[in-house]
């Protein structure tokens, strides 16, 4: 639901950016985000379509980076990429663990313009 | 020819700016802010009533109720006599830092210690909308199950204390208290938490006494 919200937020900071850096149009933003984030890359696509029509975004294809979760083990004594939401060790399944990663949030990393 | 151009920014980077703004306001006039948080149904508004009754005679307290509709529970509120400003979010499932600043002229924050902000009922979206509250603090209640904190990492991992409320249910509902806590620690292993029941009273007397405090140490009174 709040993709929507994230979508006008990065149209505005695109706009914002072709000021300051002087292009006309956009073909490629490349996007990053935590797989545990709650952002949904499809809500997110949809959602550009819909709003970027009539901007300097207009047509560009989304490029998304997604982050895996991690865990740090502390049976294991290292980080573990998770497999699934459950938060236990996938490789032990101990429970003595700390989140690493996987909750970063959105961000606009890189984009190819005109 | 297509450029590269590298950027690496948050994309609510407009929303941050502006909350820190508020961050600063409410600094300088003193008051806590609490970004409330559940999913509907949790007990945010019954949460707040308890609350607003223990630390009434101790702070002068104030509420931004975010509801994507009616104004029932600003009604809840104002009926305590308590200040309450309604942001209608438009549909919106969050509040963002720009309705908070849009709100506050309809409070008196001149003359205010504590802010409670009501966020909309919604596990997911909220925890992403920093609005220059001092401390987020969630609330899970028992009906919901043991599971959400695996499947809703962000709020957890972004609160300063976790309620679980509705403690009364434990022998009607098949919640594992302690795999949520586990799980909840894992995520955040700062995060404090708190058992209660709005209804019975358990427990809100542990949580109203830690939140007086936190609003002591950060007024200086
Ligand atoms: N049994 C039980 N019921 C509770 C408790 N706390 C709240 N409730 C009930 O749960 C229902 C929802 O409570 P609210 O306080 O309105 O919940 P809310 O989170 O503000 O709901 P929304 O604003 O709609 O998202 C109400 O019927 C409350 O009376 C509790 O500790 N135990
Ligand atoms: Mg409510
Ligand atoms: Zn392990």
């Amino acid at each position: 639901m709040h993709e929507l919200s994230l979508v006008q937020s990065l149209l505005e900071m695109v706009d914002e950016l072709s000021l300051e850096r002087g292009f006309q149009r956009v073909n490629v933003l490349r996007l990053s985000f935590g797989r545990l984030a709650c952002v949904d890359p499809l809500s997110l696509q949809f959602a550009f379509d819909v709003e970027s029509p009539g901007t300097r975004a207009e047509g560009s294809k989304l490029v998304f980076d997604i982050l895996p979760g991690a865990l740090y083990c502390f049976s294991c004594e290292g980080e573990q990429k998770m497999t699934s939401h459950e938060l236990r060790c996938p490789v032990c399944s101990g429970t003595q663990v700390i989140l690493t990663g996987g909750t970063e949030e959105l961000k606009l990393m890189e984009m190819e313009v005109d | 020819m297509s450029t590269k151009v590298t950027v690496v920014k948050n994309v609510l980077d407009a929303n941050d700016r502006l909350a820190a703004d508020n961050r600063k306001l409410f600094a300088e006039k003193k008051i806590f802010v609490v970004n409330l948080m559940s999913s509907p149904g949790a007990g945010k508004t019954t949460l707040l009533e308890r609350t607003i009754q223990e630390l009434r005679g101790t702070w002068k307290i104030g509420v931004i109720e975010g509801d994507i509709q009616d104004t029932y529970d600003a009604d809840r509120i104002a009926a305590l006599d308590i200040p309450v400003v309604q942001i209608n979010t438009g549909g919106a499932c969050h509040i963002d830092s720009n309705m908070v600043r849009e709100a506050l002229p309809g409070l008196n924050i001149d003359n205010m210690d504590l802010l409670f902000v009501e966020n909309v009922g919604n596990l997911v979206c909220p925890a992403e909308f920093d609005i220059g509250e001092q401390m987020k603090i969630m609330i899970l209640s028992t009906p919901e199950g043991a599971d959400k904190p695996a499947k809703y990492p962000l709020m957890f991992q972004s609160s300063t204390a976790l309620i679980i409320n509705k403690t009364d249910l434990l022998p009607y509902v098949n919640f594992d208290l302690e795999k949520a806590k586990r799980d909840a620690l894992i995520l955040n292993p700062k995060l404090l938490i708190f058992e209660v029941s709005c209804k019975t009273g358990a427990g809100l007397e542990v949580w109203t006494r830690w939140l007086n405090e936190q609003i002591r140490v950060f007024s200086g009174r």
